[in-house]
């Protein structure tokens, strides 16, 4: 057989530009993709102008159904009939995540607008002595919740964290026999509800007299809620890690402490921050346990053994039905503040969790 | 016949063999060069590969094999940062124009993988059948699929028996084979295959690269590798890449195997091939 082979053209190819010629559309497809957005957004919007029906109804019973009847009919005209579930399964992904954003974007938008009139600087540090609800906004703050729910938080995570991680490691790498019992222990406890672990609290801690309420009595209840959470997502990405890493690390002679600690959990960091961030976002907002274990007090406090604590959910709590304007302001604007304190919170997680080396 | 419609038809025969006629190719890469991100791994890649041959890939690591095979039923897109210069014909057309879809292009050129990867919740039945569900074609004949891909794949006797076991239960080899036989089910005509036997057992390989030989009086097979041996073995022709360092790779020399492994033209593919570096 003879070779049909070319000439190689080697000045011709150095002058080459990167393309990406799979981005290239031809134009009856960009122009009917165009089409089956546009068509149903205007009919949507006469319907919304012109008509009385609800805007949701209008969304669900009509946008949505024309939505995939033009996007089908767009895959079919572009790629034939086998294209259908491909572009069924892109407009419903599109259509969840918007609907999930609209949703996030209303919660956000509605605190913005209700809680921005209470935000200032000296609302971030004062507390609330010599505040009472009709006092106007331009005195007082929540620095005495924000201290509160920060020491509760701490002390939350060094007892639930590390208890947490050290169940997963031992379902994951210890493998004792206890495993499906821990696993099933675990899972019922993230069934607790919230009042019920401040409850406990209350009774085996606070009531017998062993501790006051307190941020330490706050932050045992909010680490019964933390644990499972960290344990189950902690379990599930040290499962991930492939066991060849594991077999790597013995066949160079560590112990298995050592794997579990300078090779597992490393590659696995990522995912142990999620899962702490998980945690946090888990009790973050819990009420309950803090009313029964923690406590209000309108001053700060920074022993965590000493006296009642105020928290943000608390305090929120304690405004929010008020019939003065500015306390329900005031709860608004500490709810906006909470939200900002855990975008801040995960922001410096993720950026400290992101590692120069490969993980998985 | 008269003399002047013979005289035309030679030549039009030679014309085909001077001009590398589409007809006679199953693909035809054309002055392909391959980035990721801003490094180009691969630069001004010409090869064509005739219907019904099997064609070797040979070079050191590194050098754009796969990266090159990726290239030619695009899969490369599918990797972030991904760019593309020149062509690549499949049918005479290329398979980069806008009005190709890349679902036609990946059942008509299947791959095997370096890791066998077999579906492990599906039997070993399932996995053979698995493109035709997956790519939505409709047969009637499924048993006489699965007898006849398997046999192609060199595994219909060792698991004749055990079809509806899982697929996870196979040694590598034979998962190797079933992954082959899976890719055969859709009728693909072009094979590529990514150093299919880098994690088997000489038996296992041995297997394999009768399947190979036999698979291509029917398919078009190009296949990565790294065993010299089995370039010889088991290919007609043979292009050997390199990569200077931090320089894309390209093509140094291709042609028929023997001529590649007997006579090369080149001294760095005399000196690869006879194991001095690489």
């Amino acid at each position: 057989m003879t070779i049909l082979f070319s000439e190689q053209t080697s000045e011709e190819s150095a002058a080459q530009k990167p393309l990406h010629p799979w981005r290239k559309k031809p134009r009856k497809f960009t122009i009917s993709v165009a089409l089956a957005v546009v068509v149903p957004f205007l009919v949507v919007l006469a319907l919304l102008l012109y008509s009385n029906i609800p805007g949701a109804l209008v969304m669900v019973i009509v946008y949505l159904p024309l939505q995939l009847l033009a996007a089908g009919i767009t895959a079919v005209y572009n790629r034939g009939v086998r294209s259908i579930g491909d572009s069924m399964i892109v407009v419903l992904a599109i259509g969840a995540t918007v609907f999930s954003l609209v949703i996030l974007m209303s919660v956000l938008l509605s605190l913005v607008v209700r809680g921005i009139g209470a935000l200032s600087a000296h609302f971030l540090y004062q507390n609330s002595v010599y505040i009472n609800p009709s006092t106007p906004l331009e005195y007082g703050g929540i620095g005495h919740a924000m201290v509160g729910t920060f020491l509760i938080l701490l002390i939350a995570s060094i007892i639930a964290v590390p208890i947490g991680i050290a169940t997963a490691v031992y379902i994951t790498d210890v493998r004792g026999r206890a495993v499906p019992y821990v696993r099933f222990f675990v899972q019922a406890m993230s069934g607790v509800p919230s009042v019920v672990a401040g409850l406990f609290i209350l009774t085996i801690a606070v009531s017998t007299g062993a501790f006051n309420q307190s941020a330490f009595a706050g932050g045992l209840a909010y680490a019964i809620l933390m644990l499972p959470t960290v344990a189950r997502t902690a379990e599930e990405v040290l499962k991930l890690v492939p066991d060849d890493l594991r077999t790597g690390a013995l066949a160079l002679g560590s112990t298995r402490a050592r794997v579990v600690l300078q090779v597992v959990i490393p590659a696995a960091r990522t995912g142990i921050i999620t899962a702490i961030l998980l945690g946090i976002a888990r009790v973050i907002g819990e009420t309950a346990p803090l009313l029964l274990a923690a406590g209000n007090n309108d001053g700060t406090v920074l022993n965590p053994f000493d006296q009642a604590v105020s928290s943000i959910p608390v305090y929120i709590f304690n405004n929010v039905a008020l019939p003065y304007p500015d306390a329900v302001t005031r709860a608004w604007g500490s709810a906006l503040a909470l939200m900002i304190l855990v975008a801040v919170l995960f922001t410096l997680a993720r950026v400290l969790g992101r590692g120069r080396v490969g993980k998985y | 016949m008269s003399t002047a419609e013979f005289e035309s038809v030679q030549t039009l025969e030679e014309q085909m063999v001077e001009s590398a006629a589409p007809r006679d190719l199953a693909m035809d890469a054309r002055n392909l060069s391959v980035w990721f991100g801003k490094r180009k791994v691969l630069e001004g890649v010409n090869i064509a590969f005739p219907e019904r041959t099997c064609t070797a890939l040979i070079g050191p690591s590194g050098c754009g094999k796969s990266t090159f095979i990726r290239t030619l039923n695009r899969l490369h897109e599918l990797i972030p940062g991904a760019a593309l210069a020149g062509s690549v014909l499949y049918e005479g057309k290329d398979i980069y124009d806008a009005d190709i879809d890349p679902v036609h292009i990946r059942l008509k050129i299947g791959m095997v993988f370096q890791k066998p990867n077999p579906f492990p919740s599906m039997t070993i039945r399932g996995n053979v059948l698995s493109g035709l569900k997956l790519s939505g074609m409709k047969r009637d004949d499924h048993d006489a699929i699965v007898e006849s891909t398997l046999t192609s794949a060199g595994l219909w006797n060792e698991v004749k028996d055990r079809l509806d076991h899982a697929a996870g239960d196979l040694s590598g080899g034979q998962q190797q084979r079933l992954v082959i036989a899976r890719a055969l089910a859709v009728e693909p005509n072009v094979l590529l295959m990514d150093e299919p036997c880098s994690a088997l057992d000489p038996a296992s390989t041995l297997k394999i690269e009768e399947t190979i030989r036999e698979l291509s009086k029917n398919v078009t097979i190009i296949i990565v590798t790294h065993n010299m041996q089995q370039a010889v073995r088991v290919s007609d022709h043979t292009a050997f890449f390199l990569a200077a360092e931090n320089e894309p790779g390209h093509v140094v020399e291709q042609g028929l195997t023997t001529e590649i492994f007997s006579n090369p033209k080149d001294q760095r593919t005399l000196d690869y091939v006879n194991g001095r570096f690489g």
